[in-house]
Formats: structure tokens, C-alpha cells, sequence
């Protein structure tokens, strides 16, 4: 005991030097297990988003087909016809009244 | 010294106190050990279903039915979800729903029916889980109900099924029942392509509702299909109002219009009348409902004729400049009589046509075996069916026996003793127009040229179309359907309905054609069934529709029309022609 003094520090280091493997492991299965919670986290977001983006789509689905419908009622061919004739006074042109332009 | 000693006492350890302590706190903490191993590793199940039972759901997605299109992609027939207002009558027992009266009032308002209905239907049955309250609600209305939180009052989602081409298209498209299931025409013969099914899956969800994780998939879904049709959507308005207008003037019964792309086979309109509207499903009829087009056979009368030369010409017993003989205007065939209007006297084939002539085509007839004329019929698709495919289709008949009457061959010749429909016609027509190729008809827009089948020779179809091109000018029987700028091959027909015992006062007035002749592109058959009027020749009734029909559709398509001097250059070159085979 006296001809070594006690160097607690010294053996506290050359305690962790000596076991450097298993108390990297130990600090990477913290990581891990912070990054697992992590990414666990990031993926509940993300589905969350994309359920989100589902109904989303959802609903312009459903939009986009009452504006087919109407599109397609305003833009009914006996609507239009109706119109030209009544409004803007157009008719349509008889065969023999067709001029044909040949573009070469 | 008694106070020193009290001191000393209290620190002196007494062990069995501390044994007592740690043995508690050992007792204690093993109890705690053994109940988290007991819920972790012995008896986990109970408490992970309990959890999934808080958290664990399965969403359905809805399925819209699949869209059809006309074939420039206007929409026939689109799905909205919708959705129905349902209660369950003990739920709204159990949760007092009845004390506020405000609600229901406003559940009423908002639905357009009666309170005391309302409320009777969900009191009455106290017993119940299930009762509709309304179907098809729109997404505001639903909303609004959503707020209103009447206690078993629920919402639950699906489709309805608009058709935006109306009355026009109405028997071909046909109809969904509220179930949306196709019960009529194309929604009907192809929705099992239309209809999808929805996916089922498993998810968890946090306590707000959203979902965080995905699990398994407890039903695949199938997505429904497009359907896009061979229809052009400006032609069958076109047709549908001009027949409207014909049937409406001469009063008829029905009518029914076929158009028909030559070149392909695909059919751009149908339509017929009376029609309904498909958006407004409270009283149909059946007889609205029917696509009489392909539904509905006549005798063609003489709309068959043209085919009768196309088979003397094809079986080569007479030449295409033969004079028949057609005097006195009337003959006698086993004792009955076929007589025309007047006497023609020696008719070329094109005058018999032109004139429509009963004597000269049953003389045809007849210098002919039955077979042959039977066989350019069969071939031309006449007591067969056309390949459609949709439902209800008759395919006409033609008798098939070995003995015929001289009388009856006669009468096979001007279109009685068979029975065609409207898209027969049409087709019959067509396939003059493709210089006698036979392609089966199609609703569906094909992706490549259809595989046809020559029935007659290119020539003979030619000749007959050439023919019939008089039928429409000055002297014809059809010169209402005549056209400026697009020469028509076509032919009227007036045939008399027959009622048992006989035949009756009933006409059925028909108009079938081609156009333009030097380029077929459309074949178009009218038929109006039973107009009243003074008028009820097929040719005055049906000719002025047919007329139209075709040239608008033909405008649309953007077909060249032919000018004045054109067609003087292409009736002279007619003429030149036959002079040099005379």
C-alpha cells in the first residue's frame, strides 16, 4: 500500500480505458434506444400526415366530381346551342354554306 | 444518568425492528415484481386488448362506382358521395334523445318531411337498431344533422349516381338502383366492370382521432373501372332532339334513332322515345325504360329492298343495267297480289329502288333460290345479334325452313315475314357503306380497327349504294332526307304493323341511310313507330329527322361536303359510267 500511492483518478481512467468496449456499446444502446423512440415518433407523424393527405384527397375527389357535374351541365350542348342561337344570335351554317380553307 | 441512558437506548440498533422494515420493503417490492412479470410475461393478452379495444379500428375507404364517358370524355354518368341519415331507435331510447323537440323540429326542416313522421318512426320501435331516416343527403346537409347531436341519430356514407345527359342518353346508360347497383342498360351489362369494392384496414388511433399506425390490410378492395363508350355525346343530343321534335309532330308512339360509324362499327348515338329522366327516379315507367333501339323488332318493309338487289347482283342473275319489266303496275303470285302505285314499265334496277318498286324487287326475288336471298340477309346480321352486348337485345327473326310460297319469297323481298331492329338496320346500312364489310357493333370506343367480314363484294356494294343515291334526289320516294353538299345512299320504308289475325292501321315509318356517298362515313336508320297524322309514309315522317340527323353529324365530324359542282361532276361521271356498261 505505500510503495503506490492511491491514485483514484488514474484507476478510475484505466478502469474505463480497460472496459472502453462494453461502455461504448452501453452508450451506443442508449442512442439506439433514444433513436428508436425517435423515429417511432417521426413515423406516427408521418402516418398522421398521410392519413391527413388521404382525406384530403378524399375530399377534393368529391369536390372535383360535383365540378364535373356542373361543368358538364354548363357546358351541355343544348345549353351552348340554345345560347348562340338565342343570344348571340349565331346559327349554325348549312354544308352547302361551308367555306373549306385547305392549310398546305 | 437516567436521561444518558434513555439517549443510549435510542441508538442502539434493535435488529428485529430493521428485519420487520426490509422484510416489508422486500415484500414489497417482490409483490411489484411478480405483477409486472405476471402482466408482461404470464398474462399479457387481457390488458393488449384492452388497449386495442381503446385503440385499435378499421376504416373503410368508399369506392365510388366507376365513371362513363362518351367518347370525347363528356361525362354520362358521374358517382357523389352522398350520405344516409339512419337511427337507431334503442340508442335514442337509452339517450333520452326525445326531451329537446327543437332538434328533431330542426332534423325535419332540414330533410323536408313531416316531425311527427319522423319521430314515429324512430319512437314506435323502441326495440329496433336500425332505421333510415333519409338516403342520398348531400355532405351540407349531412353536416348540418352532424351538429344538431341528436342521441341515435348517425350518419353513414355512399354514392348516388348523376347523369348528366339527361333524357338523351337515358335507356342506354340505363339506371342504378338506390343500392347502386346497375339495373338497366350499360350500368347494368357491365357493373360488375363498374363497381369496386372498398378496402378494409386495421389502424391505431391516438385519443384525437388520428390515425399513427398502419396495420394490417383486413380486406383487399378492388377499384372500380372507367367505362368509355363509342357514343359521341353532340350527335346523340342531336338525334335525340330531332326525333323528339318527329315524334312529337306526327304524334307516334315511340321512335328510335341509330347512328352508326362505318368505317368502325361503333355506334356514336342511340336514342330513342319516349324517354325519362334518369336524375329523377320517382315514377319510371317501363315502357320509357326500354332501349327500343336494340329491344324492339318490326318488319323493315322496304328499307330491305336495296339488299335484295345486293343479292340478285352478288348471286349474278341479273346485271347491274338490266331492264325489268314491271307492267301493268301489278302482278299475281300464287293467288294473292303485289301491286305498285302506278305503272312504271320497264324499270332499271336504280328505278326500282328509286321508286321502290314491289313488283320489280319480288321479280328479282323470285328469279333467284329463297337461300340466296336468305343467305345476304343472315350475312348482313339480320336474325342474329349484333355483337352490342347489352342487355335486352332481340336478335329479329328469320324463319329458317326449306319451303317457301312464290307469294311468300315475293314478301321477303319488301320486308314483311321478318322482323328486324333499328340497330340492325343501321348496321345493314353500314355495311354498304364499308363496301360490304360486316364489322359487329360496338358501344365501347375501340382501340384499334375492328376485324370485319366481307359478306358482299366490294362492287356490289358500290353499285347498290350508287343506286340508291336517287332515292333522295327529285323523283325519289325520301327527297326530304336529301342533303345540300352530302349525296345520301338511302331508303325509305313504310311498313304496316301487324296485329294478330292479320295486319293492322299501324304504320311504322322508316328512313335508313348512308352518307356521304363517295366517302361513307355514317349510316343513320329513323324509325318512328305508329305516327297518327295524315302523313305516315316513311319517307315524309322519318326522312326530314334523317336528313337532319346527318348532316349535323356529319358537320360535326367535320366531313367535307361536296359543293353543287362536285356533285353535278360525280352524277354525270354516274351517268358516263353505266352509259359505257350499256
Amino acid at each position: 500500500m505505500s510503495q503506490s500511492p492511491l491514485n483514484l483518478p488514474r484507476i478510475v481512467l484505466h478502469d474505463i480505458w480497460h472496459h472502453k468496449w462494453v461502455l461504448l456499446l452501453s452508450v451506443l444502446v442508449v442512442l439506439n434506444g433514444v433513436a428508436v423512440v425517435y423515429t417511432s415518433h417521426v413515423t406516427r407523424k408521418l402516418i398522421t400526415q398521410w392519413d391527413q393527405l388521404l382525406q384530403e384527397q378524399d375530399r377534393l375527389d368529391i369536390e372535383w366530381r360535383n365540378l364535373l357535374l356542373e361543368e358538364q351541365s354548363q357546358s351541355e350542348h343544348s345549353r351552348v346551342t340554345r345560347m348562340a342561337t338565342k343570344e348571340l344570335n349565331m346559327s349554325r351554317p348549312l354544308p352547302k354554306e361551308e367555306v373549306i380553307i385547305r392549310v398546305q | 444518568m437516567a436521561r444518558q441512558a434513555k439517549q443510549k437506548l435510542g441508538h442502539e440498533l434493535i435488529p428485529w425492528r430493521l428485519y420487520v422494515v426490509v422484510g416489508f420493503v422486500l415484500l414489497l417490492f417482490c409483490s411489484l415484481v411478480a405483477r409486472a412479470a405476471y402482466i408482461q410475461i404470464i398474462e399479457p393478452d387481457k390488458l393488449r386488448h384492452e388497449s386495442d379495444m381503446r385503440t385499435l379500428r378499421t376504416t373503410s375507404n368508399q369506392v365510388q362506382r366507376g365513371l362513363i364517358t362518351d367518347r370525347n370524355g363528356d361525362m354520362l354518368a358521374v358517382s357523389v358521395p352522398v350520405r344516409a341519415v339512419w337511427a337507431d331507435p334503442k340508442h335514442a331510447h337509452d339517450q333520452d334523445a326525445f326531451k329537446d323537440m327543437r332538434r328533431w323540429q330542426a332534423l325535419a326542416d332540414v330533410l323536408q318531411e313531416p316531425v311527427d313522421e319522423l319521430v314515429r318512426k324512430v319512437k314506435n320501435n323502441p326495440k329496433k337498431r336500425f332505421v333510415y331516416l333519409k338516403r342520398q343527403v348531400t355532405s351540407a346537409v349531412a353536416d348540418y344533422i352532424e351538429q344538431l347531436k341528436i342521441g341515435g341519430i348517425y350518419l353513414k356514407s355512399e354514392s348516388r349516381r348523376y347523369y348528366p345527359a339527361g333524357e338523351t342518353a337515358a335507356q342506354l346508360i340505363g339506371i342504378t338502383n338506390i343500392d347502386d347497383v346497375g339495373i338497366e342498360g350499360i350500368e347494368n351489362t357491365y357493373n360488375t366492370w363498374l363497381t369496386g369494392t372498398p378496402s378494409k384496414q386495421k389502424v391505431r388511433k391516438a385519443r384525437d382521432g388520428s390515425v399513427v399506425e398502419r396495420l394490417d390490410i383486413v380486406q383487399e378492395g378492388e377499384s372500380s373501372n372507367d367505362l368509355v363508350l363509342s357514343i359521341d355525346q353532340r350527335i346523340q343530343q342531336l338525334a335525340y332532339r330531332e326525333l323528339k321534335r318527329a315524334t312529337e309532330v306526327y304524334q307516334a308512339t315511340s321512335g328510335s334513332v341509330v347512328v352508326i360509324d362505318v368505317t368502325t362499327g361503333e355506334v356514336l348515338a342511340m336514342v330513342n322515345t319516349p324517354s325519362y329522366n334518369p336524375n329523377a327516379r320517382d315514377n319510371l315507367q317501363p315502357h320509357r325504360m326500354r332501349n327500343r333501339a336494340l329491344t324492339d323488332t318490326f318488319e323493315p318493309g322496304s328499307t330491305i329492298k336495296p339488299f335484295v338487289v345486293a343479292a340478285a347482283l352478288d348471286s349474278g342473275t341479273v346485271k347491274v343495267n338490266e331492264l325489268i319489266s314491271t307492267s301493268p303496275g301489278w302482278m299475281r303470285i300464287g293467288g294473292r297480289q303485289v301491286r305498285d302505285s302506278s305503272n312504271y314499265g320497264d324499270m332499271t334496277l336504280a328505278k326500282i329502288l328509286v321508286k321502290s318498286s314491289n313488283v320489280g324487287i319480288s321479280k328479282l326475288s323470285l328469279s333467284m333460290p329463297v337461300e340466296q336471298l336468305l343467305g345476304t340477309y343472315q350475312s348482313m346480321g339480320l336474325g342474329n345479334y349484333t355483337g352490342i352486348n347489352l342487355t335486352g337485345e332481340s336478335a329479329g327473326l328469320i324463319h329458317n325452313r326449306h319451303r317457301w310460297s312464290d307469294f311468300e319469297r315475293a314478301t321477303l323481298s319488301f320486308g314483311y315475314g321478318l322482323t328486324a331492329t333499328p340497330l340492325q338496320i343501321a348496321r345493314m346500312y353500314a355495311t354498304l357503306g364499308s363496301g360490304g364489310i360486316l364489322y359487329p357493333v360496338s358501344i365501347l370506343k375501340l382501340r384499334q380497327p375492328p376485324k370485319g367480314e366481307q359478306v358482299i363484294s366490294n362492287k356490289v356494294a358500290y353499285d347498290v349504294m350508287e343506286m340508291l343515291v336517287g332515292v333522295t334526289e327529285t323523283g325519289g320516294t325520301g327527297t326530304k332526307a336529301h342533303i345540300d353538299g352530302y349525296p345520301v345512299a338511302g331508303k325509305s320504308g313504310t311498313s304496316r304493323k301487324a296485329v294478330a289475325g292479320g295486319y293492322g292501321d299501324d304504320y311504322v315509318a322508316l328512313f335508313a341511310g348512308v352518307a356521304p356517298v363517295h366517302n361513307p362515313r355514317l349510316a343513320i336508320s329513323v324509325v318512328i313507330n305508329e305516327p297518327k297524322g295524315d302523313k305516315y309514309y316513311g319517307g315524309d315522317v322519318s326522312g326530314p329527322a334523317f336528313a337532319k340527323i346527318m348532316s349535323g353529324a356529319l358537320q360535326m365530324l367535320n366531313v367535307e361536303p361536296i359543293s353543287e359542282q362536285e356533285a353535278v361532276n360525280l352524277a354525270t361521271a354516274r351517268g358516263a359510267q353505266n352509259n359505257v356498261i350499256k
